[in-house]
């Protein structure tokens, strides 16, 4: 398949595998993990993929360059394709926790690693908690809807982090 | 203080005034510490990168904080914090305790 025709898990499969193959382990965050769980109904192109470990920025770039994508400021853009890839430094983590299971989407001989459902929710979650961020709310409530997403376990860690109030907000919203 | 954790004494004023002010931009540290200003936003840009501090816009300013997200937060304010009592009365009158409250449009500082 070429690279311009590629949907976002198709894209996504095809640099998380190539950077597993070299050396690079990453997991998939922020808003494209939207997309997935919604199936499009919310569209990112932008890609955020945490680093498992430390890895020279410059081994990330010579890297990537290999297969045609260039850094542009703090992002890598392949000239073909309209998405757009970050690197965010380890550790994972959501707010002060760190990520304990990891969901996996295969594809013929390519595995990509990404934050599970429940996590994606805690993931906008975190947003609107401590940038009041309503978009990323609603993106937690489109996921929540989509989802089997363990509802417990986004309460013990909101309380954990001290957002009471803000998830009585989000337990309202939801749908039942 | 924290150079031998910091590796670099700018990098703990830094942290130290943005603990203390909550939020900055990259002119004012620099005027403040009387450091280059590049110096300043090639730490700044450090230090997001590694998701210690965010950083947004606010009209054409770009503006620093300590990142809420970020894992070790609250070791980190800790550390900072503990950091502040081993400074003299006059250092942290003259770096970190900045005025908040607002002055009105005109009126000599």
């Amino acid at each position: 398949m070429k690279i311009e025709d590629m949907s976002i898990i198709d894209f996504a499969l095809h640099v998380a595998d190539y950077l597993y193959n070299n050396g690079i382990e990453v997991v998939l965050s922020g808003g494209s993990c939207v997309t997935i769980y919604t199936k499009n109904k919310y569209i990112s192109c932008d890609l955020d993929f945490v680093l498992i470990s430390h890895i020279v920025p410059k081994k990330i770039k010579e890297t990537l360059e290999r297969i045609g994508f260039q850094e542009k400021g703090k992002y890598f853009k392949h000239k073909k394709s309209q998405y757009l890839i970050d690197f965010l430094s380890p550790p994972l983590s959501l707010g002060e926790e760190p990520v304990k299971e990891i969901s996996k989407i295969r594809k013929g001989n390519k595995v990509l690693m990404l934050l599970s459902p429940t996590d994606c929710v805690k993931d906008r979650l975190a947003a609107y908690y401590h940038w009041n961020d309503e978009q990323s709310f609603d993106q937690a409530l489109m996921v929540y809807k989509e989802n089997q997403v363990d509802l417990g376990e986004v309460e013990r860690w909101s309380l954990n982090e001290g957002m009471e109030d803000k998830f009585k907000v989000f337990k309202e919203s939801l749908p039942y | 203080m924290l150079e031998p954790l910091f590796e670099s004494d700018k990098k703990e004023k830094i942290l130290l005034y943005l603990y203390t002010k909550g939020e900055s931009y990259p002119n004012e540290i620099a005027r403040i510490f009387n450091l280059y200003i590049n110096t300043v936003y090639n730490q700044l840009l450090k230090l997001e990168k590694g998701g210690v501090l965010y950083s947004k816009l606010k009209g054409k300013v770009r503006l620093f904080g300590i990142n809420p997200r970020y894992p070790f937060r609250k070791e980190l304010e800790a550390l900072l914090k503990k950091t502040l009592r081993f400074l003299s009365e006059e250092e942290k009158e003259k770096f970190f305790k900045p005025r908040l409250r607002p002055r009105r449009t005109g009126k000599p500082f």
